[in-house]
């Protein structure tokens, strides 16, 4: 306790780091949805309204904004829109004839997600708009059966999953610096000397570690309550796995803090882990939808259980086709090869 | 006074190159978010999808041979039906899709339907494959609505009539053929100029001022003019041997089989390599590699100076490594990083506007991929601007602080 009292300044960065990812995530979020489009409208008709209509309605494809060509262009060119939607004139005078009518659209393909989306959404509203006139010579459509009763929003589902990766970070950080320090200060020999067993001065060291990653993840917890009004569908449960996490990647942080035996190793080891790891860990979807490789390659990644049980706990959502209490129990595996290594470690002390 | 120079920033060199943790500090982060791109990569578009195909007639044939086609949006599993149920159990799909049986009766009468089940897990996954599945239904009874359609009908004058009565004419703004990856890959170039910078010169910085070096040096006969010189060119040196590396293997690896697409390697050979294979970057003009190198300089010496600060700031190792990756996330993010900063909301736009890295992910995007240097200016004087005020900072204070000391 004394030694993270003197290094607060170190586990106030490791807070904001947590904090950090939690608002970089979501930044990447807000990207993944809404390109925004200007919306040019020529005709004013009815039948424009109601294609205008379809296309604010598919699938949060597109944040509209209505203005002239000139402005259009010119934030087209300078990468503020996605692309420009163009109603010719005559359209619903046209369309009321029968006649088919081509809309403009330019797009900044610039970006292969976004163009790709523009792309997919535009026949998406247009089916909607033909389909809801009825017109002849329609056939067939799409009929959506979902497995789950609601759709998590995409931010939801983000910040849940960074809450995996803050726990890693934030625990991971403070279970390395808990036992590196003791290498960094060679006082690590001293412990083997002490009448303590070094399993108690383990458990002690990582005691206070876990209380002070729970302090900061719950921090942590709480932003995204407030602030971003995502809610658990049931508070214990989360609070209990995240507790579960916390513990587990403070003795995996432990360990790395043993094997590198110095805080400026492991803290940049950990931040170039983290990211990759909670990206091929289910965080933005499941993870066997990228494939069987990158879903093998994800079972070596503690973020993966730690994505699968905490998304279970905060939505009641399913992300790895392991059940929950599997992903647990491989967390709780983790923990404990993690805290024999670092004992082992710990019993060499300076001889290694 | 240029020997002395030299001098200090050999012996930063020399300092920086005993310490294996100061060059994980800078390169981890960035290798880090190299491979996350290159998962990224493979998950962006393509979601998998259950094919049960129970129609047996010609226009089911079709509907399934639109849904096969579509190779951009699914990664298509053909399987029976209880085949399919357990693949969506199991997470093997995200979706299946169906072709019932009475498809043709149905379709004939204008009534057919094709079931989607769908694993709505999360609002992205979801909508992208609704969009998908519904543009396929589309080009059922309209083919031109198909994305051949989009970019070839009536954008090229022909304009077939449909039921819907509405196609679209798509008018791509740029010629290019930039991946995602390699799109995505400008960030991480920038991320490890950050790292190395600011962490190179923040760690030597600090740890003059912890072990008691930085009154040796004022002591030395070296002016103190040499030894900040010294100091900041003994950083840019750093990271210039880190990155020049990266962009050199960049333009390398277009002329490796082995880093092409569809090269037949294992996916996660790929994704494990697709960060330095994924650059396979094209020489560009004279103009734009002047451009690049011009960019390239000004974003290191605006760090390797920030570095400076950072260091002479706090004089803690540890701390300064922490802070030090705690900026280069901010300015990975809010430059642009993984984002499109233009379709963020106001108040981080113009946040982004005062985050020097913006300029630079823009500008080193517009030398590399496209024929135009449109904002290079505004980008390059952004960058210099940054490079000068932070340079003469990190000096000032520099000095003050050793003399001291």
């Amino acid at each position: 306790m004394a030694h993270l009292r003197r290094n607060r300044g170190f586990v106030a960065l490791t807070t904001l780091a947590a904090v950090s990812f939690l608002v970089m995530v979501s930044l990447f979020g807000l990207t993944g949805s809404k390109a925004p489009v200007a919306l040019i409208n020529l005709d004013g008709g009815p039948y424009a309204a109601r294609l205008i209509e379809a296309l604010e309605r598919t699938n949060h494809s597109f944040a509209l904004k209505s203005m002239n060509a000139n402005k259009a262009s010119e934030e087209l060119h300078s990468g503020q829109l996605v692309g420009i939607i163009t109603v010719p004139a005559h359209f619903s005078q046209e369309i009321e004839h029968g006649a088919t009518v081509a809309i403009d659209v330019q797009i900044d393909n610039i970006n292969v997600d976004l163009t790709s989306d523009v792309q997919r959404a535009l026949p998406a509203a247009i089916v909607a708009f033909g389909w809801r006139h009825n017109f002849p010579g329609l056939r067939v459509r799409m009929v959506e059966h979902d497995v789950l009763p609601n759709d998590t929003g995409y931010i939801p589902y983000l910040v849940v999953s960074a809450l995996a990766l803050d726990a890693m970070l934030i625990s991971g950080i403070l279970g390395a610096l808990a036992i590196a320090r003791e290498f960094e200060s060679k006082t690590v020999n001293f412990l083997r000397l002490s009448p303590a067993s070094v399993s108690a001065v383990l458990a002690g060291k990582l005691i206070v570690a876990i209380a002070i990653a729970t302090g900061a993840l719950g921090i942590t917890v709480l932003a995204i309550i407030l602030i971003y009004g995502v809610v658990p569908i049931s508070l214990f449960a989360t609070l209990s796995t995240l507790c579960a996490c916390t513990a587990i990647f403070t003795c995996f942080g432990a360990w790395l803090g043993a094997v590198l035996k110095r805080t400026l190793a492991a803290v940049p080891l950990l931040f170039g882990l983290v990211m990759p790891l909670y990206i091929d860990s289910g965080a933005l979807e499941p993870a066997r939808f990228d494939g069987e490789p990158i879903w093998r390659i994800a079972h070596l990644s503690p973020i993966y259980y730690a994505v699968g049980a905490l998304e279970w706990a905060y939505h009641g959502i399913r992300v790895t086709p392991e059940p929950v209490f599997v992903d647990l129990l491989v967390l709780l595996g983790i923990a404990i090869a993690s805290v024999a290594l670092t004992l082992g470690r710990l019993s060499k002390g300076e001889t290694r | 006074m240029m020997k002395q120079i030299w001098a200090m920033a050999r012996n930063d060199l020399a300092v920086w190159l005993r310490s294996p943790a100061a060059i994980a500090a800078a390169l981890l982060p960035g290798i880090g978010m190299g491979l996350l791109v290159a998962v990224l990569t493979n998950s962006v578009g393509q979601q998998p999808l259950a094919l049960v195909v129970q129609g047996k007639g010609r226009l089911a044939g079709r509907m399934a041979k639109i849904v096969r086609a579509d190779t951009d949006a699914y990664l298509i599993n053909e399987m029976a039906a209880s085949d399919a149920e357990r693949a969506i159990g199991e997470q093997r799909v995200a979706a299946i899709v169906v072709i019932p049986e009475n498809f043709d009766q149905a379709a004939s009468i204008g009534t057919a339907a094709v079931d989607l089940y769908l694993n709505n897990i999360d609002l992205d996954l979801a909508d992208d494959i609704r969009r998908s599945i519904t543009r396929s239904t589309a080009e059922f009874d309209a083919p031109q609505l198909g994305l051949l359609g989009e970019l070839h009908g009536p954008s090229k004058g022909i304009l077939l009539p449909n039921p819907f009565r509405v196609a679209v004419a798509e008018h791509d703004l740029r010629q290019t053929n930039v991946s995602f990856l390699q799109y995505q890959v400008i960030p991480i170039v920038v991320l490890i100029i950050v790292s190395a910078g600011l962490l190179s010169t923040a760690i030597l910085t600090a740890r003059d001022f912890e072990t008691g070096r930085a009154k040796m040096m004022v002591l030395s006969p070296a002016g103190r003019p040499s030894l900040v010189l010294g100091r900041l060119l003994g950083g840019t040196l750093i990271t210039l041997a880190l990155v020049a590396p990266l962009v050199a293997l960049g333009f390398f690896t277009r002329y490796v089989p082995y880093c092409a697409e569809k090269s037949g390697t294992p996916t996660w050979l790929q994704a494990f390599f697709s960060g330095p294979c994924a650059w396979m970057l094209s020489v560009p003009s004279w103009t734009h590699s002047l451009a690049l190198v011009v960019l390239l300089m000004g974003v290191t010496l605006t760090t390797v100076a920030l570095g400076t600060v950072l260091g002479i700031a706090i004089r803690d190792e540890r701390l300064v490594t922490m802070a030090g990756l705690n900026a280069a996330v901010y300015l990975f993010f809010l430059g642009g990083g993984f984002t499109t900063v233009a379709f963020l909301p106001d108040w981080i736009r113009t946040i982004s506007r005062f985050v020097p890295t913006s300029y630079a992910i823009e500008g080193l995007r517009q030398a590399l991929f496209y024929p135009d240097l449109v904002g290079f200016n505004k980008d390059i004087i952004v960058l210099a601007g940054c490079a000068m005020i932070s340079t003469i900072l990190a000096s000032l204070m520099l000095a003050r602080a050793w003399r001291r000391s």
